[in-house]
């Protein structure tokens, strides 16, 4: 009789999902471009001193707080053909990936919205007077001594997004997009849904791989830009 | 060399600055005394328009410009003619001493790095750190990084150097360096307006002295008037507060 529990298909599924890890990266890099742009937009519209646009910045911040990536993944697949059918356009010939990238942009954008926000708050006012003191523009002072230090606070931050956008990708598979996840179902699937946790330990360890290559990619940056922070790092 | 004329200044209902007029005159060393409160450093901030003042009229030299509504361009052109030394050093963290001194050369004037160093590291030797050039302020105590503060002003060669109670934050047995720092740039001729509680600078060193008291200009003079003849009430009680030997010489 076949054991419950076999080493061997760790093992083979792993080059099986290997080529896959191709999807998942390209929707976090997409959905993180995006989200960062979209995430330093309401930041910004956050920390402006007007009021009508740090309402609706604190709007959407709540509101994508509030739902769970899934269910904002269903939104965007079965919403948007909705809204948009209305006006007579078809999304029928759209590919499944753009649903899950805006889904995926939106919400990291909320967390790097926050990221940024926080970080921006964390630098003492302080350093923006003593730049224009020694005769710097706004932009320069942003540029040369905001930024870089706001950086470093902000970096664990985008850090801990980043990953989770990596981990709440494995969700595009629920709308049938064949990413890391997706495929290591259609695996279980081939094997008439047996041997399910062996497949999902060797998806488990990629994962775990793309994240420890995160972190370190982090603690570089980290390192470059903590300058005269030392003392805080180690 | 700065006329200031009129300054009026509100945070909300309370009225900080009721109308104050100044004029300082090249080599001037200027102390402000007066009580906590009195509108001392929002008169400096407004002069720099890190705090935009609600009326008042300022010359810089030839240009004559309005406090409160002065564009960009006017307000970036006289930060260029004013140096500031803050109570709590605001150095840029995330850069050297040497850095924080050349800053403002490279990127604000746009002087090539060699000459801007030189001139960074000149006045790093001046206020006593030659050794410290590639310190970043976090391994620097209170009153190192201070003295950076001053030679960061100092390094720009401005017209007026502003300073925000330079030692107020500074542990007791560091004011001494900082208040010898600022002695020695007085006496080569530097024009100073110093807010500070230290009276013995502004015995020392002023030749002017403003007392200041609930947005209001009380009194000046030269310190000797200031000090040894007070002629307003005000200025007579912020003394024997403030100098207890004060007292016995009434």
């Amino acid at each position: 009789m076949e054991k419950y529990f076999d080493v061997a298909y760790i093992v083979t599924s792993i080059p099986l999902l290997l080529p896959y890890i191709e999807i998942t990266f390209w929707i976090t890099v997409i959905a993180a471009f995006w989200g960062t742009i979209l995430g330093l937009l309401f930041a910004v519209a956050k920390l402006s001193p007007y009021q009508v646009l740090q309402k609706i910045a604190a709007a959407y911040t709540t509101a994508l707080r509030c739902t769970p990536s899934i269910v904002l993944l269903f939104m965007s697949y079965y919403g948007i053909p909705l809204v948009l059918s209305i006006f007579n356009i078809s999304l029928d010939a759209v590919d499944k990936s753009v649903f899950v990238l805006i889904a995926f942009s939106l919400q990291f954008s909320n967390n790097m919205c926050e990221a940024f926000r926080t970080a921006y708050e964390a630098v003492d006012p302080g350093q923006m007077e003593a730049a224009y003191t020694i005769g710097l523009t706004q932009l320069q002072a942003y540029w040369h001594i905001v930024f870089p230090q706001a950086l470093v606070v902000a970096l664990p931050n985008i850090e801990n997004a980043l990953i989770s956008l990596i981990k709440e990708g494995a969700l595009a598979y629920t709308i049938g997009l064949i990413d890391l996840t997706g495929k290591a179902n259609l695996i279980i699937a081939g094997n008439y849904n047996s041997h399910a946790l062996e497949v999902y330990l060797s998806l488990a360890f990629i994962y775990w791989m793309i994240s420890l290559g995160v972190q370190k990619v982090f603690y570089r940056i980290a390192h470059i830009f903590s300058k005269g922070k030392r003392l805080l790092l180690s | 060399m700065l006329r200031i004329k009129n300054v009026h200044k509100s945070f909300g209902k309370n009225e900080v600055l009721k109308g104050i007029d100044l004029s300082i005159d090249k080599g001037d060393v200027v102390v402000i005394l007066g009580a906590s409160g009195s509108g001392k450093t929002t008169l400096l901030r407004c002069i720099n328009f890190l705090e935009k003042a609600d009326q008042g009229k300022a010359s810089f030299g030839e240009v004559d410009l309005d406090l409160h509504q002065a564009g960009k361009k006017e307000i970036q052109s006289v930060r260029k003619k004013l140096g500031f030394v803050f109570q709590n050093y605001n150095l840029f963290h995330n850069k050297t001493a040497l850095e924080n001194v050349t800053l403002g050369l490279t990127v604000g004037r746009k002087m090539p790095r060699e000459m801007a160093e030189e001139i960074g590291r000149k006045a790093l030797n001046k206020v006593g750190l030659s050794d410290r050039y590639d310190y970043y302020p976090q391994q620097l105590s209170g009153g190192q990084q201070q003295r950076v503060g001053i030679a960061r002003a100092v390094a720009l060669n401005p017209d007026i150097i502003l300073f925000d109670e330079p030692t107020s934050a500074l542990d007791p047995e560091l004011i001494g360096e900082v208040l010898g720092v600022m002695k020695k740039i007085a006496r080569e001729g530097t024009t100073m307006l110093v807010v500070t509680h230290e009276m013995s600078f502004a015995q020392d060193v002023a030749n002017r002295v403003i007392f200041m008291d609930q947005g209001v200009i009380v009194e000046e003079g030269s310190p000797r008037e200031i000090f040894s003849n007070p002629k307003e009430e005000r200025t007579k009680q912020f003394l024997r507060r403030i100098l207890p030997e004060y007292t016995y010489t009434i």
